[in-house]
């Protein structure tokens, strides 16, 4: 019982002193004495970290700290770039737009939610940037975004990484056939029939594009020209071809994926990058020769069989990627398993031997190259943005727990000042249920929203 | 019975007949009226928020305010109405309502489209072409109700998804649909309404969706204009009803009501006119006191919803198992804690003290609860005016709501502007509502006190000079039985069975001392 009271007695005491500390960040973090994993450049032992303005400003031995910096002492940590999720849907409203096989001119991005309390437990796991994704459901989904985990921000535009490329989510196989063919006996309800849907699509694409060139070329001589009629969908499209925006495709079978590789060098794409991409480790080679780039992959450390297009799988998938030169990303699409990614990491190094850097890659500076945004984050060094993770022990030792969270040099995660509520908003209806461990959207896989549509097909077989 | 009651009624009301003749307005009922002049007496008028007669005369006559101030002379026909114990205020102004729409059937099986992602558009809510002066049916109780409670004029817009309609400003009262329409195309409403199971089935194929009609709509409008211009040698531009119907927004003279629903509408909707920049009303407003600062920035006209969150349920304790060993966890032992705030920071052990995080939470809950009573008040603090809209909300907890967010520091003045005043500015009708003025309508809520008070009560409501009784004694409720739950049409015909009391409040005397 006196333990009890002594330990009432801390927890006052602590959130007193967190109280003193809510007072707004500057962006400027001196980390002191920390063992640094920089991915690109090594690791530093006793090393510095200065953050000024949100930006990493020098990084090396006894920097002496400004005078407006806020200063970790790091003596005994691990850090490492801010962790980079490729494939999530936390942070929204709505995943999919489950209604037609091409959505292209919808966007996640419309319904970001910043209240979302999965963006927290993303940070207590060192995961400071999501690309946010629409769902499977479609064959051409919405556009998906890369969003900064800045909690406690609410307007949702605080969220967006500002500059990073637009992307979009692609699918095939089995999630838009049912959805769309069997769901609602519209194309496609095949593989081929997938196909179809994409180069009609990109087809459409391409005379609309020529439509609108033609008009303008007149318009520069006769002022009545008539515009051609407006389409806020292939105008997305036309930005794909255009390679303005990055393709996502959701994809399992190694069948499927070649039969986009075609496609997109039919219509002259060379940015892709495969989702989930579980038989990719048979295809290695030929998505690492694709194109002037190679196509990329963004996988499951060892998830597999969850349905019938994904039996055929193995856990050294990203090990075997990676050896054959194929820029590899291990994802979460959980607001679960997000925050522990650094774990599924490390699985590479059981399943596959890969370094130490090589397997940290996985989470940091690959999924960023995916992104494009490699030039801002995915690892430690002079000029990137200032988002690392703390951690008490060398991230893929399974001892490891995240200690801070920093985003462009402020502090959002810190395990010691974790309150129990730490909700941006709260239900003044709801009777109080301390029970409830997962949001709505916690596990909501790429399919969510579109369950409607199967559940109907349920229905109108009965 | 009609021509019974006239010709017992005959003899000792003879004198009014030539007022009859001509003082006929459209009642809602089959009864000539007496006079269509009144005079409140004496009353305490609030002619505006901040301007009082603390004594004064307000004169009707035709529908119309023909004089306010202490020394007024009452007409020779006027009905005159006794209020030294009431006060007067200009009738109330709905900002955004559905009364006089009535709600769709509801249909056992819903028709589905053949293709979800290509809905007609209809189907798909979108139909910004319809005008709610088609679609008013004056039966409808929510204009008696809206009326009981104050409310004499309103912004009706259709029920529907995410584009329903144009909106009217209409009286809340009166026999034909027609008699209600005070202007039409006043607006065209928007609403992050998704379709059910087609396209758009989400907030985003809301949001693309308005993207798409706005810009095509905006290049449609240009072909329209080349060929008004000069139709030679141009092919003729298609019409359809859809894109049509958005013209005038791209125009900028009718404004969009987009009604919110929270904080994140809120932000959505702001980004997407910030994209199109369409003229916007913003309505609803629920939990804008998180967005303060972007609503101050950008200065769009506002009106704030009137309903609250429902108080929470307690939740019920589970009954004592007997069967199941009883609790007697540490957690018993542990001293009492007094939590009457919410501790932001508290960390607890929650397998031990899940009473602790239990208060806390409470508290938390109790707090948000709090910014939403408080939120009138927060707008109001930043500088931000607002005006009201029912929509969502019961007529009869109107007012108790006002007087919620009063006590949580709303002033009053404030209150009765969004009430009056700065509906009637947004609906750009002040020159004939929302003030007890010379040559305004006469639209006026007469109250046997402060209407913030909780135990007011309304005695008159005049919409357009009718006078309706709110507040019948007990004697009339019981003889008469009147239809209309908020009170009874005055000045009409009274029935055999009603007795001499009645009578007495019926009648204008002065008239009779003239009119021979």
């Amino acid at each position: 019982m006196n333990t009890r009271i002594a330990i009432l007695a801390l927890l006052l005491v602590t959130s007193t002193a967190a109280r003193a500390q809510q007072a707004p960040q500057s962006g400027n973090i001196l980390v002191q004495n920390a063992t640094v994993l920089t991915i690109t450049q090594g690791t530093l032992t006793n090393a510095d970290i200065l953050i000024l303005d949100g930006k990493i400003a020098a990084l090396g031995e006894e920097i002496s700290p400004p005078e407006e910096a806020t200063v970790i002492d790091a003596t005994g940590l691990y850090v490492m770039p801010g962790i980079i999720d490729a494939h999530s849907h936390i942070g929204i409203s709505t995943v999919n737009e489950p209604t037609a096989p091409v959505t292209a001119q919808v966007s996640v991005g419309d319904v970001l939610n910043p209240y979302s309390v999965s963006i927290y437990r993303a940070l207590a796991g060192g995961v400071t940037t999501s690309h946010v994704m629409h769902g499977s459901a479609n064959v051409i989904g919405g556009q998906n975004e890369t969003i900064k985990h800045r909690w406690g921000m609410t307007d949702p535009a605080a969220l967006r990484m500002t500059g990073a490329p637009r992307t979009i989510k692609f699918a095939l196989g089995e999630n838009p056939t049912r959805v769309h063919g069997r769901g609602n006996s519209v194309r496609p309800a095949s593989r081929m029939g997938v196909e179809y849907v994409l180069r009609e699509t990109f087809s459409k694409a391409e005379r609309y594009r020529e439509a609108w060139e033609q008009y303008e070329e007149r318009a520069r001589t006769d002022a009545r020209a008539i515009p051609p009629p407006y389409n806020e969908q292939l105008e997305v499209i036309t930005d794909i071809l255009a390679g303005d925006i990055l393709i996502h495709c959701h994809s399992y079978r190694a069948d499927e994926i070649l039969m986009l590789l075609d496609v997109l060098e039919d219509f002259g794409i060379d940015r892709v990058t495969f989702q989930h991409v579980n038989e990719g480790f048979k295809i290695a080679p030929e998505l690492a020769a694709f194109g002037k780039y190679g196509a990329a992959a963004s996988v499951f450390a060892d998830w597999w069989a969850y349905k019938f297009e994904v039996y055929y799988s193995t856990a050294y998938n990203a090990a075997i990627l990676t050896r054959n030169g194929v820029l590899t990303s291990i994802n979460s699409d959980s607001g679960e398993l997000n925050r522990h990614l650094y774990h599924e990491a490390a699985k590479s190094q059981k399943y596959g031997d890969l370094s130490d850097d090589e397997a940290l890659a996985l989470i940091t500076i690959n999924p960023a190259k995916q992104l494009g945004i490699e030039d801002r984050v995915g690892s430690i060094e002079v000029g990137k943005d200032g988002d690392l993770a703390l951690f008490t022990a060398h991230p893929l030792s399974i001892y490891a727990i995240p200690q801070k969270t920093i985003i462009d040099g402020r502090v959002y995660f810190d395990r010691d000042r974790d309150p129990d509520d730490v909700r941006l908003q709260v239900n003044p209806e709801a009777a109080i249920d301390i029970a409830v461990l997962h949001e709505k959207y916690d596990h909501q896989a790429c399919l969510e929203d579109a369950s409607l549509t199967v559940y109907d097909l349920v229905q109108e077989l009965e | 019975m009609r021509a019974f009651s006239a010709s017992l009624l005959l003899g000792s009301w003879l004198f009014f007949l030539p007022i009859f003749a001509h003082g006929q307005v459209n009642s809602g009922e089959d009864v000539p009226t007496v006079t269509r002049t009144h005079a409140l007496v004496n009353a305490r008028v609030v002619q505006a928020p901040k301007r009082m007669l603390e004594r004064a005369t307000v004169v009707i006559r035709d529908g119309l305010i023909t004089a306010v101030g202490p020394d007024v002379a009452i007409p020779f026909d006027a009905e005159e109405i006794v209020a030294d114990s009431l006060t007067v205020y200009a009738g109330f102004i709905d900002g955004l309502s559905h009364a006089g729409i009535p709600e769709p059937p509801k249909v056992a099986n819903e028709e589905r489209p053949e293709n979800p992602g290509f809905p007609p558009d209809a189907m798909a809510g979108i139909q910004p072409g319809r005008d709610v002066r088609t679609l008013l049916d004056p039966t409808q109780q929510n204009l008696k109700d809206l009326r009981a409670v104050g409310f004499t004029a309103a912004h009706v817009v259709p029920r529907g998804g995410m584009l329903p309609g144009s909106g009217a400003v209409i009286l809340l009262a009166g026999e034909h649909a027609n008699d209600l329409v005070v202007k039409g195309n006043t607006s065209l409403l928007a609403q992050i309404t998704p379709a059910r199971r087609m396209y758009p089935a989400t907030d985003m194929g809301v949001i693309a969706t308005m993207r798409q009609l706005y810009r095509e709509a905006t290049r449609r409008k240009r072909i329209e204009e080349l060929y008004a211009k000069d139709p030679t040698g141009l092919k003729r531009p298609a019409y359809d009803p859809v894109h049509y119907a958005l013209f005038p927004v791209l125009g900028g003279t009718t404004p969009v009501y987009f009604h919110t629903e929270d904080a994140l509408d809120l932000h959505r909707i702001l980004a997407l006119r910030s994209e199109l920049e369409f003229p916007v009303v913003l309505t609803g407003l629920s939990q804008s006191f998180e967005v303060v600062d972007k609503l101050r920035q950008a200065g769009h006209p506002l009106l704030l919803g009137t309903k609250f969150p429902k108080a929470p349920k307690k939740k019920e304790q589970e009954p004592v198992d007997s069967t199941k060993a009883q609790p007697t966890d540490a957690a018993a032992e542990l001293p009492e804690v007094a939590m009457p705030t919410y501790r932001k920071d508290l960390r607890t052990m929650s397998y031990a003290d899940v009473d602790t995080e239990r208060e806390n939470l409470e508290a938390r809950r109790d707090l948000e609860r709090k910014k939403h009573l408080a939120n009138a008040a927060t707008l109001h603090e930043a500088g931000l005016s607002f005006g009201f809209t029912t929509l969502d909300t019961k007529p009869a907890d109107i007012l108790g709501n006002v007087r919620t967010m009063i006590e949580h520091g709303l002033p009053e003045h404030a209150a009765l502007a969004a009430l009056t005043t700065t509906p009637a500015k947004i609906l750009e009708v002040s020159s004939s509502m929302g003030t007890v003025d010379v040559g305004k309508m006469a639209n006026l809520v007469v109250t046997k006190g402060s209407i913030f008070d909780n135990d007011t009560t309304i005695r008159y409501v005049f919409v357009d000079g009718a006078k309706y009784v709110m507040e019948p004694d007990q004697k009339e409720q019981d003889s008469t039985k009147t239809e209309e739950s908020g009170g009874s049409r005055a000045n009409r015909i009274a029935m055999p069975q009603e007795d001499a009391d009645r009578a007495r409040d019926l009648t204008v005397v002065r008239a009779s001392r003239t009119n021979r």
